[in-house]
């Protein structure tokens, strides 16, 4: 501070400092749908099981062949792998090509 | 959306779908963990939605986008994103009068809409009176932004929200705090970023409540007290720049929540006729401690009477749907309550176990949360007889003595801590503690007489 009939203030930031998260990209795509393993991850908020069911109505209507299997998340806000379905949740993950999740949010 | 992420990271394509509002969440989520580039498609269906209609008309107004996030190649940004740009922010992040400070704070979204204390090099080092800790002392990276909790950064916040440099052991406790906070549904990686609105609720207990005039009495949660005022806000606003959760951002609240500003209370100790909160948690009376929970509501009434009967049915009668419960006494109905025979223990268990509602409430509803009725697992549906507790576990209801004079009890209702799980935390003192503590003992409202 200085001037005290017009004072100035230099000041510090409060934003925090973060150390930079590598970014890393994402999985290569499918070339169609058509014959492949579609998974289906929801959680447990009212309106994901109806849209999975929507989801899972139109991919049968338009891929026919697509297999369609699901899994669901049952404890909110907790990332699937730190639980105690981390196994469960693995094995379905492998015999998937893709996912399609929805959260209701 | 973390699934997601993890479900890339074992090389499965993903789509995600959300609704439209949560495009920005759904991008700071992703960058936050590494990921800036996953695949999701906003769409119109309404959160929460059970309308099939709206359903579908938002399933299928985003089914090709669905399709084509699926199958279209990637580019080479999202094989090989960017890399993020390291932040080197200059010591000195600006220079002006206390007007164009505050301007410049609030346009980049580090306050709480009110005006702030410049945090200057002299302020921020007469904050850091209030702690032996170096300044660069890590207390750890808080969620969801990772942010660098250091001694210096807590006291920057302090000063912009008025606290005195007594405060900075209490900020400091409670910034350890929601670091070690449960992970997961219960803990702030939930409760600050929830729809819900959730408003971190602090107590203090233990000699540093009196020593810097945490309010427990007359008002204790209305505006007028510094030490009330400043904690809940400061921490606020370290959740805010350090943690990096901001409101539309990353802290999804629908309707937002006026006791995010500040809700903090002492525990009246004194007059309590139970042990205090943190003895009932393990910790020595002599011992001072912040103890958080994340209530969305406030709630307060009137007793039937000032006996157990009166006050006792009264509060279950107010007893709403929720997860965590804190009720309030005046010390005039912990006392009554007391000299009735009643315990802490006892009070838990009349409320939890009188506090019920119709089963067939529960048969369409969704059972989440830890202090809901497990009710049959969904397998077995309600008779029209049989009721059901609203409170599945005692140990979601605590209880604490505050309040002046006058007849209300209070209830704070939202979320807090899976019992057994962490929610207070010893304050640590600095070795100049009972001099600092001096320093600033007189600075007390004293109001004119008219």
């Amino acid at each position: 501070m200085t001037n005290k009939a017009n004072p100035e203030y230099e000041v510090l930031s409060p934003w925090a400092e973060a150390d930079p998260i590598p970014f890393r990209g994402i999985s290569p795509r499918l070339e169609g749908l058509a014959g492949k393993k579609i998974g289906l991850l929801r959680n447990t908020k009212r309106a994901a099981s109806p849209i999975m069911n929507v989801i899972k109505r139109r991919i049968k209507e338009r891929f026919p062949t697509a297999e369609i299997t699901e899994f669901a998340n049952l404890r909110p806000n907790e990332v699937i792998i730190e639980q105690e379905a981390k196994v469960e949740f693995e094995d379905w993950l492998k015999g998937v090509d893709a996912v399609i999740t929805a959260f209701g949010d | 959306m973390y699934d997601s992420i993890v479900i890339e990271d074992r090389k499965k394509p993903t789509v995600t779908l959300v609704n439209n509002g949560f495009a920005n969440d759904t991008e700071s989520a992703s960058r936050s963990k590494g990921m800036p580039v996953l695949r999701y498609i906003p769409t119109s269906v309404p959160c929460e939605a059970s309308i099939m209609e709206d359903i579908e008309a938002g399933v299928d107004g985003a089914f090709e986008a669905m399709v084509t996030a699926l199958t279209k190649p990637l580019t080479e940004e999202e094989k090989f994103p960017k890399p993020k740009e390291i932040e080197k922010p200059a010591r000195i992040i600006f220079k002006g009068s206390l007007e164009e400070v505050n301007r410049f704070f609030y346009q980049r979204g580090w306050t709480d809409g009110f005006p702030i204390i410049p945090p200057t090099e002299e302020a921020v080092a007469d904050m850091l009176t209030g702690t032996d800790l170096p300044p660069d002392h890590l207390l750890g990276k808080l969620e969801s932004r990772l942010g660098k909790a250091t001694i210096e950064r807590i006291a920057i916040n302090a000063v912009m929200a008025g606290a005195l440099p007594t405060y900075m052991p209490v900020l400091i406790a409670g910034t350890k705090l929601l670091l070690e906070s449960e992970r997961g549904f219960m803990g702030f990686t939930t409760f600050g970023f929830s729809t819900g609105s959730w408003a971190p609720f602090w107590i203090i207990n233990g000699p540093i409540r009196n020593e810097i005039h945490v309010n427990h009495s007359s008002g204790a949660f209305s505006p007028g007290n510094i030490a009330n005022a400043a904690i809940g806000r400061a921490m606020g606003l370290i959740v805010k720049n350090i943690g990096g959760v901001r409101k539309g951002v990353e802290d999804m609240g629908v309707m937002g929540n006026p006791m995010k500003y500040s809700m903090v209370i002492a525990e009246n100790e004194e007059e309590s006729p139970w042990e205090p909160l943190h003895v009932e948690y393990g910790y020595k009376k002599e011992e001072s401690t912040i103890t958080v929970s994340y209530p969305q509501t406030y709630i307060q009434h009137w007793p039937y009477g000032s006996d157990a009967e009166g006050i006792l049915r009264a509060v279950v009668d107010h007893i709403i749907r929720s997860m965590h419960y804190t009720i309030i006494f005046t010390p005039p109905h912990a006392k009554n309550l007391a000299r009735e025979g009643w315990t802490k223990e006892d009070i838990k268990g009349f409320i939890s176990g009188y506090a019920r509602i119709p089963g067939s409430h529960f048969n369409n509803i969704p059972i989440i949360g830890g202090g809901r009725p497990g009710l049959y697992k969904g397998k077995i549906s309600a008779r029209d007889t049989d009721t059901v507790a609203l409170i599945r576990d005692p140990r979601f209801i605590r209880i604490i003595v505050g309040g002046g004079p006058g007849a209300f009890i209070a209830h704070t209702v939202g979320g807090g801590a899976t019992p057994g799980m962490k929610q207070t935390q010893k304050i640590e003192l600095p070795s100049n503690w009972d001099k600092l503590a001096k320093k600033y003992k007189d600075i007390v409202p004293t109001y004119a007489k008219y």
